[in-house]
Formats: C-alpha cells, structure tokens, sequence
C-alpha cells in the first residue's frame, strides 16, 4: 500500500509551572492511501496534540516538538516555512473539528466560507467557487444547497452544521483529512447520519482519514487500522477487527470491557481501577503499571518497548494478554 | 410497590421573549402533557436526544421548574401548592446530581465547604458534626479525609463527581435526580462512577432518576424508563420490556442508532432522516411523524395518546394502538410516501 503519511518519533514536551509536561512521547503513525486509522484514547493522552501537530499546529513556544520525520504525500513536511505550510493545509490536508460551532465563523455565511477555500487554493473566482460550494454542499446530503449556503451558522442544527465542516474540509479534495471528534457533541441519530456520510465521502474521494476519537464504538464502525494511545504514548497497533475480537494490551482490554453495551448484564459496570497519571507526574516504568492487575516488578522498572506481535500488530506490554477478549463472558 | 412522585398531565411552556422587534414570538413547549409515576427504591430512566426536554422534565419534578399545567405530587402532595416554607422541607428530601462536574463546584471552595453547604443551610448540625458528616461522606464515595481543604482543581472529572455526589447525599435525601452523571466523563472512569451509583443507592435505598442519551448506561441501571422525543412520552415502562421489545418507531430507531463494539457483523443500520424539529411549533399530529420511516397520512393530524399495550409498558403510537375512532381524515392510514431518502 502507498503511505500517505509516515510520522516518525513524536516528542512533544510542553514546560509549565509545575513541571514539564511530555504530552506526547516517541509517537510514530502511518497511514496508508484510502486508509482510515482511528488514534482512541481518554482525554490527556495525547491524541490531539499528536494529529495537530502532524498538520504542524501546534505553536512552538510554548511547546517544544521534535521529530524526525513528517513525511506526507511523498515528500518531507517537518521543515517547510509557515506559508509553504499554509499552502499545504486546507488543499492538501484539512481538518474537521469537534465542536462545529466554535469552528465555524458566526458572522460569515457558511457559504462564503466555504467559498473561500476554492477561492484561496484553487483561484477561482466568486461566482465559480460558489457553483462549486452548492455542489459540495448537495454532496453532503443537505437540503436546499442553495439556500443553505445563504444561512449563517446559527440558523443551522449542530448535524447540519458537522456537514458543513465536512463539505468545507471536503472542498478541495485533500489527500489527508484529520477528524478531531468529529461526532461527540452529536445525539446518537445525527451522530450515525455523520458518521455514514464521512465514510461514505472518504471512500468516494479517496481521501486518508486520521480519525481521534474516543469512542470505541465510533472506531468499531468506520476504522481500519487503529492506534490506542496511553499517558503520551501508543500502547497497541492492530487492524481494526483484530483489535476487538483479541486485544492484547491490558488498558485495551480494560478500554474495551468499560464500554456499557446494550447485551450486559444489569447494575454491573467492568471498571479499570484508578485514573489516568497526571501528565507532568507519570509512573516509573510501564505507564499503566499502577492500574493493571497483571503488572510484575519488571513493569515497574522499565518502560516496555512497542514490539510486533503476529501480522500488521504491535503491542507495549511485557505480558501481552493472548487470550483477549474471550475473558469476557 | 407505593409511589414516590407521580406527574400528571405535566406541561412546561417557555415563552420566547426579546429578541429583535419584529421577532416571532412564541412559546417552546419543552414539555407537553406527560404523566408519569415513578416508585419507591427504583431507578427510573429518562431517555431522549437533546432539546427533547427531558432536563425540563427533571427540574420540574424537584420543583426547580413550576409546571404551566398539570401536577407533580411527591409522596402524595403537591409540589407547587405547599407554602414556601414547607416546600424547602421537602426539598431536601430531593437532590441533584449534575452533568458538567467543572462548572457544577465552585472552584473557590474547599471540598469541606461544598460538601457541607446544604447542611449548612440548614442550620441544624454544629460545625464538629458536620466536619465529621463530611469525612463520612467523602469515604462512601471513595474518597478520604486528607482531601478536605483541597480545591475542585485538585480533582480529575471524576473525583470531582464524586465530590458532586457526596453533596447530593448529604442531607439524607430519599430521591436524587442524576442529570446526565457520567456523559462528561472518560470511559475507564464512566464505569467507575456508575458502580459507584448503584453501590449508593443499595446501602441508602434511595430512588433514582437516571437521565441519559446513553442507551447502553440505561439499559443497565434503569428498572423502569420513559422515552422523551420533542416534549412528549413516546414510549414508557418496564425497561426490560421496552429493551426486549421496542414498540414505537422512535424507540427502534434510537437502539439502532447505538454503535456497537461487536464485530460480528457491521450491523446495517436504519438511520434516521433529518433532524428534530423545533419545539417552538411542534409538529400538529404525532411529534415524530416528520422523521418517522413508518409515518402514515393521519399520523400528520391526530396526536397518538400513550396506550398500554402489556402491562407495565405504554407506548405512544398509531401503528401499535391504532387510529382513536371517531372523525378521522380521509386516507388516514395511507403510508406516507419517503422521496427525501438520502443514502
């Protein structure tokens, strides 16, 4: 398969008053054409950080960030100056973000919005890019197009403004979309009617989609490949089937049995006992040592390394779970 | 099994005020005639998306909210016609939990003096018994003394709801209304604190009122439940029977709707068109009947009443309980044709 992007060693280190705070630690990611990879993890764990700042968004003060490749499309990304950055997000790489009314601008028309990327990256005219956005906006399964490109945000439900957010990241037909919790501030009817749309679109367009979430149940519908991140750091790496039928790590496993499903027993909820490390105070040794019921001492000594286990997985544990799942019930 | 709070025939009406002169005024019918009874030592569910009411619904049964019809009676009285002395005495039979525990503390206080400030309101206990309520409390939840003088900045979401938690039960109430619990939390810590729920509500035989958009969270904790679309009970009951056999189009939709983690197959889903509409001039007929895949022609002008259709288990719908005789209109049993299908 064809690597649309390859990312290689990921350290982002953010100081603060209270220590330093490594958000993200030795991340590599790839993703493939056409591929859709899902990065799950709670909140503080570092995924957003790791999908921003492989659009190169994250500002440097305050953050520090190393890395030794940023390859994207075939070419390295990791030193172009700011505007040759500029020129690459949006038309070659867009994002979808989470809240799509702090995202959109209140006092423009979503129409010029979208206007303005045809206009900005492909040197359309007014009345050329608008043709375009109506016809995105139709793509995206709104209603009345036209008229819908006259309204402002406001007067649009939070489904229909995540649509716009799409056909906008959707415009310029980029090689690499990076959904931010595209569907959490969604109810759960308009959250499937999203997330149908963006799967549909990403398969239509051939478009990579790097997809943060956590929500495994979002992954479990749309992923392929899927990264579980941890405390800064990817604890497994499977494709999306095997990663639910026999996850490996013990957090993954944990992740999966804490998710209430609709054929669970009643009044009993599985748990992972404790919390998530504060970032600027983690654990000595493996990170998740303090909440996993298998760990040793060598886990409390020593960080264990992201090693392949069978075909296309690769896991961050010393006493990788084989038997996965199937504890379950 | 006796009542704890029953409703009957409940409507909130919000009046849409200011705005821009020449603005439409109306009225937001958050919540529109619903009854309902809820038991002694149960957990009753409230289920819908946003803007269906079922906060509103929430807020009125403790009080918070004063119907604009109907009754809301708590252990036989009624809330809004007890003065207003008597109703602060009652009310602290009732307590909430809420979603959002970041906005929900405040963060100048230290956890003693959250905790304490319903007891301190009250102004009954000395400040020794209630420094030792509070130790007391802080160890039910899971949490210990050492945290008492700390700030709500010194939690994560979820100690921070627990602290949410301990307030709740501070004054020994016998019903408690958890808005949303767990929906604002990480999954490894929404087990966490659900369990803690329920441990709770056996060592204090407390009655619950869980609302959630959570199905799965529902489903697992609730005895009986009501499901609210655009102001109005659609379906209500037990919840093993409304789980075990979802009767309203509505109902079927939102548990076909829920993503699940299974692999066994990408389960095909039936996936509703459009979004809920406006409670500002709800729809004339049955609410659902815009998005509904089974809508026929009356559906659009008679409103469906919540009919019984086993025991324990109502459900609000022309296609179960049939078309009320009488005058009908023409054609009223006409599917309506679906040519906005979007794939």
């Amino acid at each position: 398969m064809k690597q649309m992007l390859k990312l290689r060693n990921l350290k982002v280190v953010f100081p603060t008053d209270y220590g330093v705070i490594r958000a993200v630690e030795s991340v590599d990611l790839d993703i493939g054409d056409r591929e859709c990879v899902a990065l799950v993890g709670e909140s503080g764990c570092g995924k957003t950080v790791t999908s921003q700042s492989v659009m190169r968004l994250i500002e440097s003060p305050p953050a520090i960030t190393r890395v030794d490749s940023i390859w994207f499309d075939g070419r390295e990304i990791k030193d172009l100056s700011p505007k040759e950055m500029q020129e690459i997000r949006g038309k070659d790489m867009a994002m979808i973000f989470q809240d799509a009314m702090t995202s959109l601008n209140p006092v423009m028309t979503v129409g010029n919005q979208i206007d303005e990327m045809y206009m900005r990256h492909q040197g359309d005219s007014k009345s050329e890019a608008r043709k375009k956005t109506v016809k995105a906006l139709e793509l995206i399964g709104l209603p009345e197009p036209e008229a819908r490109a006259n309204s402002f945000p406001h007067q649009l439900s939070g489904g229909m403004r995540q649509r716009v957010l799409l056909a906008m990241a959707f415009a310029c037909m980029p090689k690499l979309i990076i959904a931010d919790e595209p569907t959490t501030a969604l109810d759960v009817t308009i959250q499937a009617q999203v997330l149908k749309t963006l799967r549909g679109m990403q398969q239509g367009c051939g478009t990579a989609l790097l997809l943060v979430t956590h929500d495994l149940s979002v992954v479990a519908s749309i992923a392929d490949t899927v990264y579980v991140m941890y405390a800064g750091k990817i604890v497994e790496k499977a494709p999306v089937k095997e990663l639910f039928t026999s996850p490996y790590h013990p957090y993954t496993v944990g992740l999966m049995a804490a998710v209430p499903r609709l054929t669970d027993k009643k009044r009993k909820f599985t748990q992972i006992p404790g919390t998530v490390p504060h970032p600027a105070r983690k654990p000595s040794g493996c990170y998740f040592h303090p909440r996993c019921e298998y760990a040793t001492e060598q886990c409390k000594r020593e960080m264990p390394p992201l090693q392949p286990i069978g075909q296309d997985r690769e896991v961050r544990c010393f006493h990788p779970l084989r038997t996965g799942g199937a504890e379950r019930e | 099994m006796s009542e704890i709070l029953s409703m009957k025939n409940v409507s909130v009406h919000f009046p849409v005020k200011g705005g821009l002169p020449f603005f439409n005024r109306g009225v937001i019918q958050a919540v529109s005639d619903v009854s309902l009874t809820i038991r002694h030592g149960e957990t009753f569910g409230i289920v819908g998306e946003s803007g269906c009411g079922k906060t509103t619904l929430a807020n009125t049964m403790i009080g918070m909210v004063k119907p604009t019809n109907g009754q809301v009676l708590f252990n036989g009285t009624d809330l809004n016609a007890l003065p207003r002395e008597e109703f602060k005495r009652v009310r602290r039979q009732m307590q909430m939990i809420f979603q959002d525990p970041f906005s929900s503390l405040n963060p100048r206080f230290n956890v003693y003096q959250l905790i304490s400030e319903p007891m301190f309101i009250r102004g009954e206990d000395s400040e020794e018994a209630m420094v030792a309520r509070v130790v007391e409390l802080l160890e039910l939840v899971g949490l210990s003394s050492e945290d008492l003088y700390r700030h709500p900045s010194d939690f994560s979401g979820g100690q921070r709801q627990r602290i949410g938690i301990a307030r709740a039960i501070s004054l020994n109430p016998s019903f408690l209304v958890c808005d949303e619990p767990v929906s604002a939390l990480d999954v490894s810590i929404h087990a966490q604190i659900l369990n803690l729920l329920v441990e709770i509500q056996e060592q204090l035989k407390l009655t619950y009122v869980f609302i959630s958009h959570n199905l799965a969270d529902v489903k697992n904790i609730c005895d009986r439940m009501a499901v609210m679309y655009l102001g109005k009970v659609m379906e209500s009951g037990d919840s093993d029977k409304i789980f075990r056999d979802p009767k309203h189009p509505y109902t079927q939709a939102l548990l076909a709707a829920v993503l699940d983690t299974s692999f066994d197959e990408r389960r095909k889903q039936a996936i509703l068109q459009g979004d809920i509409p406006s409670p500002i001039n709800p729809p004339v007929g049955c609410r659902f009947w815009q998005r509904c895949p089974q809508a026929m022609e009356g559906c659009k002008t008679v409103p469906p009443g919540l009919i019984g259709v086993e025991e324990d288990h109502h459900v609000a719908c022309h296609l179960v309980n049939g078309f009320p005789n009488g005058e009908l209109p023409q054609d009223y049993d006409r599917p309506l044709a679906k040519p906005d299908v979007r794939s």
